[in-house]
């Protein structure tokens, strides 16, 4: 079973309680009993000492002279105490009438020293004992005969001493066992109510709806230290309902992008089957299928890019790179579509610039813009490629005639499934998504992008780190 | 029957496009929204399909804007947004029906067939005048129980007159609706295609239904 906060405050305050209460009862029962007792043998010793100044020394023999009628205590017909007085040789000097001629228990000890004990009492009942050996009085003053010693032993019932004990220990029990109960209790409230905070946090958390994540934890009201949890809480939903929000917005707009090209597939297929055609008319609608498969493809190659760049940015490796070399690279595959619309590519770039990059991020990045370029340059247009060494970076620009986009386009084309006006209607299909991969491909390299658009000039300004590093420009 | 096609993804438009014109429509095309909104109004189109994502003016601008300007021609939107408040903001900026893509073509035919019935406040996709009868569901037309086979160009002229049976139908108005924009032939080709209806449209016996009224144009009545 999982332990709970309020078990393991209620149980650790009362066993801690409890452990203190019974500490103090014993405390408070030993000191008790001590007086108790210490009163009950100073009786013991009085009535010893009293009886013991009953004893003389009369030359050689020692002599008691007590009288019981002074002493009512040794002469009760029930439950009477008793006294017995031995000569140092143990023969006995005089008894209580109590004793009926039996004994007490003679114990050595030194002289004018009180030893207590436990007794049992000639008629069987629990008594204590007190016993004093002591050196009579003699009337002989000066003459220094030979002192003898006796000894006098007193005994009676403990019952009232154990009878005193008893309501003691009965108090003190009952007084611990109740306080205990009572602290249960209240440690029992006190824990509730300090708890109470939690359970409503945890009852305000459990009723965020999983579907809705705009809900927030209220922190007002609460306790100042559940405040940071219900912060941070609060923040976690925050960026988990930001998350949501994005993930949802880029599936839904790549499957409406998704869609326009199916439409177009279906359109164009529902057009063909629609009644029987000439050969001719069937190639054609086949390859207009075939365009529109095309153009599908790079929009799915594009979102998956995508998404995979948004997942692992980490993998990023840097290395040092030869700019003119991946130019060259991302261009080659177009050198038919450059002849066939004779465009006019001038590249300025000294053969010796590097920048510190992912070699296939950066082609990635170079190969979009160049294709860009390429589709809309008009028909003998110009594509104008740089690239500048400076202080730890490299600018590359990428600037090609015959854009029709207004300047204040260059804000808007790095925005997922924008188009530029005419880009899309010359050519079908554009899905719009590569300008947005190359923003993410150069963050992820840790460079920046920017477009600008100055009469019919569409110009994409890269800005690449190239920071020294051990490896060297690989050369090919 | 003339239909405006605003469609920037050309698969697309050109599918409809052939479409519309095989079913008899005059169709017009365009993949902008100011050059959609201009051939609009100086135009008039018994339907104009309209897609809402357009490069520059977007569809829902082109709609507001072809209402605002008093175009009464029906709208049928074309859009990959299916959601609730994408239609409800369609149809109340003035659009008169709602088609998500992708779509069967057959569908698309029916709605702005649909959407042309309405244009004529015609419930009905049956015509009937005299004998003749016209499903315009199927483009089918018999006389006198007897099947007639029209070429689609003969069905859309007789079509029009039949939307309109019993009034008189200038020539301009046949020209403006049954010729597209960049059509080349001059407005001597609806009386040629007028010859041949009534031509095929002739049974024994029986009077000529489609009567030239002088100076005017036609009208397609039965004998009074």
């Amino acid at each position: 079973m999982r332990w709970s906060i309020r078990g393991r405050l209620l149980w650790s305050v009362i066993g801690a309680m409890a452990v203190l209460q019974i500490a103090l009862a014993t405390l408070v029962y030993e000191v008790m009993e001590r007086a108790f007792r210490s009163d009950f043998d100073a009786v013991l010793a009085a009535t010893a000492r009293t009886l013991s100044a009953a004893v003389e020394q009369d030359g050689q023999e020692l002599r008691a002279d007590i009288d019981e009628r002074d002493l009512p205590e040794f002469r009760r017909a029930t439950q009477p105490d008793y006294f017995e007085v031995w000569r140092d040789d143990g023969q006995v000097l005089a008894r209580s009438s109590s004793l009926k001629g039996g004994d007490l228990e003679r114990v050595e000890g030194a002289v004018g020293a009180v030893t207590y004990r436990r007794v049992r009492l000639p008629d069987g009942r629990p008594g204590r004992a007190a016993v004093l050996q002591f050196v009579p009085k003699s009337d002989d003053e000066g003459q220094h005969r030979a002192r003898r010693t006796a000894t006098v032993g007193v005994a009676r019932d403990r019952a009232p001493l154990d009878a005193q004990m008893a309501v003691l220990t009965w108090l003190l029990a009952s007084g611990t066992g109740g306080t205990i109960a009572i602290s249960f209790l209240v440690g029992m409230i006190i824990v509730r109510r300090g708890l109470a905070p939690l359970n409503r946090l945890a009852a305000e958390i459990s009723s965020i709806d999983q579907a809705d994540l705009s809900a927030r934890v209220p922190s007002r009201m609460l306790p100042a230290e559940l405040v940071p949890v219900v912060e941070r809480l609060n923040d976690l939903l925050r960026r988990l309902e930001d998350a949501f929000a994005r993930e949802r917005s880029f599936t839904s707009d790549a499957a409406h992008e998704l869609r326009t090209p199916l439409a177009g597939l279906r359109a164009t297929i529902d057009v063909a089957l629609a009644r029987p055609r000439a050969t001719t008319e069937y190639r054609e609608a086949l390859s207009d299928c075939l365009t529109i498969v095309q153009h599908t493809q790079t929009l799915t190659d594009h979102l998956l890019a995508l998404a995979r760049m948004e997942g692992d940015q980490a993998g990023a490796q840097r290395e040092s790179l030869l700019v003119a070399d991946l130019v060259d690279a991302a261009w080659r595959p177009l050198a038919p579509t450059v002849a066939r619309r004779q465009l006019k590519l001038s590249a300025q770039i000294a053969p010796t610039i590097t920048c510190t990059a992912d070699r296939s991020l950066l082609l990635t990045i170079l190969t979009e813009l160049a294709s860009n370029a390429a589709e809309y340059t008009e028909d003998g247009g110009r594509i104008d490629l740089a690239a500048v060494a400076v202080a730890g970076a490299v600018e590359v620009v990428i600037a090609n005639t015959g854009c029709r986009l207004p300047p204040e386009a260059a804000e808007r084309v790095f925005e997922r499934f924008w188009r530029g006006d005419e880009s899309r209607s010359q050519t079908g299909i554009h899905a719009g998504l590569g300008l947005t991969l190359v923003q993410r491909a150069v963050a992820a390299i840790g460079g920046s992008v920017a477009v600008s658009i100055c009469d019919g000039t569409f110009a994409v300004r890269l800005r690449l780190p190239d920071r020294p590093s051990s490896r060297a420009p690989e050369v090919p | 029957m003339r239909v405006l096609v605003v469609e920037d993804y050309l698969p697309i438009q050109k599918a409809v496009a052939k479409s519309l014109r095989e079913a008899g429509c005059a169709v017009d095309t365009s993949a902008d929204g100011e050059e959609a909104l201009w051939f609009a109004s100086n135009n008039e189109y018994d339907v104009v399909v309209l897609d809402l994502m357009l490069p520059g003016l977007d569809g829902l601008s082109v709609l507001r804007r072809l209402r605002a300007g008093g175009g009464s021609s029906h709208v049928l939107l074309l859009t990959a947004r299916d959601s609730v408040q994408d239609r409800v903001r369609g149809l109340d900026a003035g659009a008169d029906d709602y088609l998500v893509k992708p779509f069967a073509m057959e569908e698309l035919l029916a709605r702005v067939r649909a959407l042309a019935r309405r244009a004529y406040c015609a419930k009905n996709p049956t015509i009937a005048v005299a004998d003749l009868h016209i499903d315009t569901s199927r483009q089918e037309v018999s006389r006198g129980g007897q099947g007639l086979s029209l070429t689609a160009r003969e069905y859309a002229l007789l079509e029009y007159l039949a939307m309109r049976a019993g009034q008189v139908v200038s020539r301009a108005d046949i020209w403006e609706h049954l010729y597209e924009f960049r059509a080349d032939a001059d407005s001597n080709v609806v009386d040629v295609y007028i010859g041949y209806l009534r031509r095929k449209l002739e049974r024994a016996g029986q009077p000529s239904l489609i009567q030239t009224i002088r100076g005017v144009g036609y009208s397609l009545r039965g004998p009074s």
